[in-house]
């Protein structure tokens, strides 16, 4: 069988999304053996793009217009775009400030020196391309990860998930943080398949995976109101992750 | 035969024996609260007072996440080959019992779940009696499930009238015989009394979409799912088949759905047939209380109140099922 060609490429992010991927040691023998890793600037010299892929892994989201030319550039050539993270899927961390002045953010962190080049608020991938799947998390699940290359290899994108954090909470049977503890836990708005990670640690869940689609927002928020959490405090915190809960 | 009778402090001894015959679990508190079956290993008592657990004991029976089948190009499709381990389940209360009860007709029917029917038939079931909380319903709808278990604990004073109601409970009980004494004890009336009615079910009309409760309990919902996961009668699952990285083996796994969920009436081509959260709160409301399919009358919520503990909306179907099933009944 031939080789899937890939292209993984980062946007504005932290890498985190790639180096789970890398951190699949036990798996990469078997990764080699069914994928070409064509394109991967961080993991491969040279990276060069050339000729069509079957798919391009893209984590961060879009905030220069030289990554939105990449973005293109990868889109044309790949049969499906898949978008890695929490950032590439709704912006993530990056975008936490939009909406402020960009020229005053960029003041405060680089003060008055000359640095990089022309940036923008901070946006994901399906603002500008077609994005034909998704794997969410912040870094994404290694088992989600490898079931998604795993589904590559038989021409098929994985599910997507319609649950919430809850649910493999309760699965779990892990005690409710924000029935019991009174808890600021965002679980029940946040796209679930990280297993309830923080949750079963008796953390609560940060929302890390972003936005649920089908999120009751307005009965989350007032359950978190009867809890006594300040609205404010509750939308700075789920917009951590999910720049689009403006309110 | 005069009932049994088991003082309190022979609990202990009691759990030893039947340890000689399987692993034992029952509803055990964790350091965190929350009550859940767990093994009763020697030193762990059950907590007998506790009213529910988190999890009802389908999840014994159907697993939240399991493999269904395995693929190698070389031996096709093939079922676990785990058998079933023998388990006694301990201080099962009435609406439990019934649970199983009622997943027993659904998986153990003409096509026997073969997962099931092994895990099944390798349980005992003892029950104990309680009496309801303020969540409980089963006082509220008496239900034609039967509580069916191999031996019944009585809580009487000062320990607990067992009796057996099956053939495993009547040598279990035998062989326990020097723990017990028989006694004449006053069986006090429990919560087993509201199952196993003769159902007189007329038919019922259709439920009505436009209720304006469909839409006010969708608005509130969150959509979590607890309410189904911790219900013993939920029984949706979803299947999904995950390929190996070889590209030559896969597995399928089965995994607990929910009528709440977007995806649970979804089909091919991305249609739907209850596209928002009000319709799939009607759709709940008539299995809850209704059934359907083959089990068309036979109400599936045996009132163990756990969807109205676990429910961070606070959502409760008991006044909408007063209403609406009362005046059916008239
Ligand atoms: S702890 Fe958080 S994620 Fe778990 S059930 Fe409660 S709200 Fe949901
Ligand atoms: S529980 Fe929440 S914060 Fe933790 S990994 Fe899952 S989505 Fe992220
Ligand atoms: S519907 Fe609620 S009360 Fe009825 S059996 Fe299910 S969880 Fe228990
Ligand atoms: S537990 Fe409550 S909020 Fe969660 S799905 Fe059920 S009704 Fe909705």
């Amino acid at each position: 069988m031939r080789r899937l060609r890939l292209a993984i490429a980062g946007l504005t992010a932290c890498s985190g999304c790639q180096l789970s991927l890398l951190n699949c040691e036990d798996e990469l023998p078997e990764l080699f053996e069914k994928f070409e890793f064509h394109f991967f600037p961080m993991a491969c010299s040279p990276a060069l793009l050339t000729g069509q892929y079957d798919a391009a892994l893209v984590e961060g989201c879009l905030s220069m217009p030289h990554e939105n030319e990449l973005l293109q550039e990868l889109r044309r050539r790949s049969v499906y775009l898949i978008a890695l993270g929490t950032c590439a899927i709704c912006g993530g961390v990056a975008a936490l400030r939009n909406g402020e002045e960009r020229e005053l953010l960029r003041q405060q962190v680089y003060g008055q020196h000359l640095v990089a080049g022309e940036t923008f608020d901070p946006m994901p991938l399906q603002n500008v391309v077609q994005v034909d799947a998704a794997v969410s998390g912040c870094p994404p699940e290694k088992q989600e990860l490898l079931r998604m290359l795993a589904g590559l290899v038989r021409g098929v994108l994985p599910v997507n998930i319609d649950y919430p954090v809850c649910t493999e909470c309760r699965m779990k049977e892990n005690l409710c943080l924000l029935m019991e503890r009174n808890a600021l836990c965002l679980g029940p708005v946040i796209l679930g398949g990280c297993g309830a990670r923080c949750p079963s640690l008796a953390v609560p869940c940060e929302g890390c995976r972003g936005a649920l689609a089908e999120a009751n927002l307005a009965e989350a928020l007032e359950i978190y109101a009867q809890k006594g959490f300040d609205r404010q405090i509750v939308l700075e915190r789920l917009r951590r992750f999910s720049p689009e809960w403006q309110q | 035969m005069a009932p049994q009778f088991m003082v309190s402090h022979n609990l202990e001894a009691l759990l030893e024996r039947l340890r000689q015959y399987a692993e034992v679990h029952g509803p055990v508190r964790g350091d965190d609260g929350v009550v859940r079956f767990s093994a009763l290993t020697p030193g762990i008592l059950p907590d007998l007072s506790a009213i529910r657990t988190l999890l009802p004991p389908k999840k014994y029976l159907l697993h939240p996440q399991e493999i269904i089948l395995s693929y190698t190009e070389k031996d096709g499709y093939q079922a676990p080959s785990e058998g079933a381990r023998p388990l006694i389940l301990f201080g099962l209360h009435s609406c439990d019992l019934a649970g199983i009860n009622y997943l027993d007709q659904i998986f153990l029917g003409d096509d026997p779940d073969p997962l099931y029917a092994a895990r099944r038939s390798a349980q005992t079931l003892i029950g104990v009696s309680c009496i309801p909380d303020e969540f409980c319903s089963c006082h509220l709808a008496r239900s034609p499930l039967k509580p069916l278990s191999d031996l019944f604990f009585h809580h009487v004073e000062g320990g607990f009238a067992v009796t057996s109601s099956s053939p495993r409970g009547e040598e279990l009980l035998e062989d326990v015989k020097d723990i017990l004494e028989e006694r004449e004890v006053n069986i006090p009336e429990d919560a087993r009394r509201f199952f196993g009615q003769v159902a007189s079910m007329r038919v019922r009309p259709e439920l009505d979409a436009a209720l304006p409760e469909w839409q006010e309990l969708a608005d509130c919902c969150l959509g979590c799912g607890a309410c189904s996961l911790c219900c013993p009668t939920c029984y949706c699952f979803d299947v999904l088949e995950f390929s190996g990285l070889d590209g030559r083996s896969a597995e399928r796994v089965r995994r607990w759905d929910n009528c709440l969920f977007k995806s649970h009436a979804q089909v091919a081509g991305g249609m739907s047939f209850r596209k928002d959260r009000a319709e799939r709160f009607r759709y709940r409301y008539c299995h809850k209380y209704r059934g359907f399919g083959p089990l068309q009358g036979i109400p599936s919520c045996v009132g163990c109140g756990r969807c109205r503990v676990v429910c961070p909306a606070g959502l409760d179907l008991r006044p909408l099922a007063e209403r609406l099933e009362a005046a059916c009944r008239e």
